[in-house]
């Protein structure tokens, strides 16, 4: 998480609440920027190189690219919490 | 992040925490870049060292990831920020203040 403004999340922590919560909160939230650089960049940006900056339809890319993937984020974290509330095992 | 509730102890640990995590994320990223602009610049082996082309490739590959980086991190803002609203209004809509 060095570039992009540092953490976008702005919780507020409080004493007494556990540590390794606010920590957990934290490694979710790194793992999923990361991830999201990789792949929309693997996605999006052109191997050729022609020049150092982004071009519109890599930057309309990006956009779309992090948005949607909010949004299978949310999908599956809903799917995989129905499963566990039907008392299934995930595998 | 907003530290202002944790006590002098809490505020220690979470920021040597963070900056652990910055410096393992930084050297990911670092790895990671490497390994991507190896991948997409590097290809004739005819020589051991870089050829001015494979170098101008380098540096705009760096510099494009630098950006890529960037935007991303202005879109994940906006849609995290958009998120904990709904959760919000979720969580206000399921039990309402009295």
């Amino acid at each position: 998480m060095s570039y992009g403004g540092g953490y976008p999340q702005q919780p507020r922590i409080q004493s007494g609440v556990n540590m390794s919560m606010a920590e957990q909160e934290l490694e979710m939230v790194t793992t999923l920027f990361n991830n999201i650089v990789d792949s929309c960049h693997t996605k999006c940006i052109a191997t050729r190189y022609h020049d150092n900056e982004l071009n519109k339809g890599e930057s309309v890319c990006i956009d779309r690219c992090v948005a949607k993937y909010f949004e299978v984020n949310m999908k599956v974290g809903q799917k995989l919490t129905a499963q566990a509330n039907q008392g299934q095992q995930i595998v | 992040m907003d530290f202002s509730g944790l006590s002098d102890m809490d505020r220690g640990r979470m920021n040597a925490y963070i900056e652990q995590k910055q410096m393992k994320d930084f050297l990911r990223l670092y790895a990671n870049l490497v390994d991507r602009c190896f991948e997409n610049c590097v290809n004739d082996f005819t020589s051991k060292a870089l050829s001015s082309k494979e170098d101008t490739c380098l540096n705009r590959c760096v510099d494009k990831f630098i950006k890529h980086s960037e935007r991303v991190g202005l879109r994940f803002g906006e849609q995290n920020a958009l998120l904990q609203q709904q959760q919000q209004a979720q969580m206000s809509g399921q039990a309402p203040p009295q």
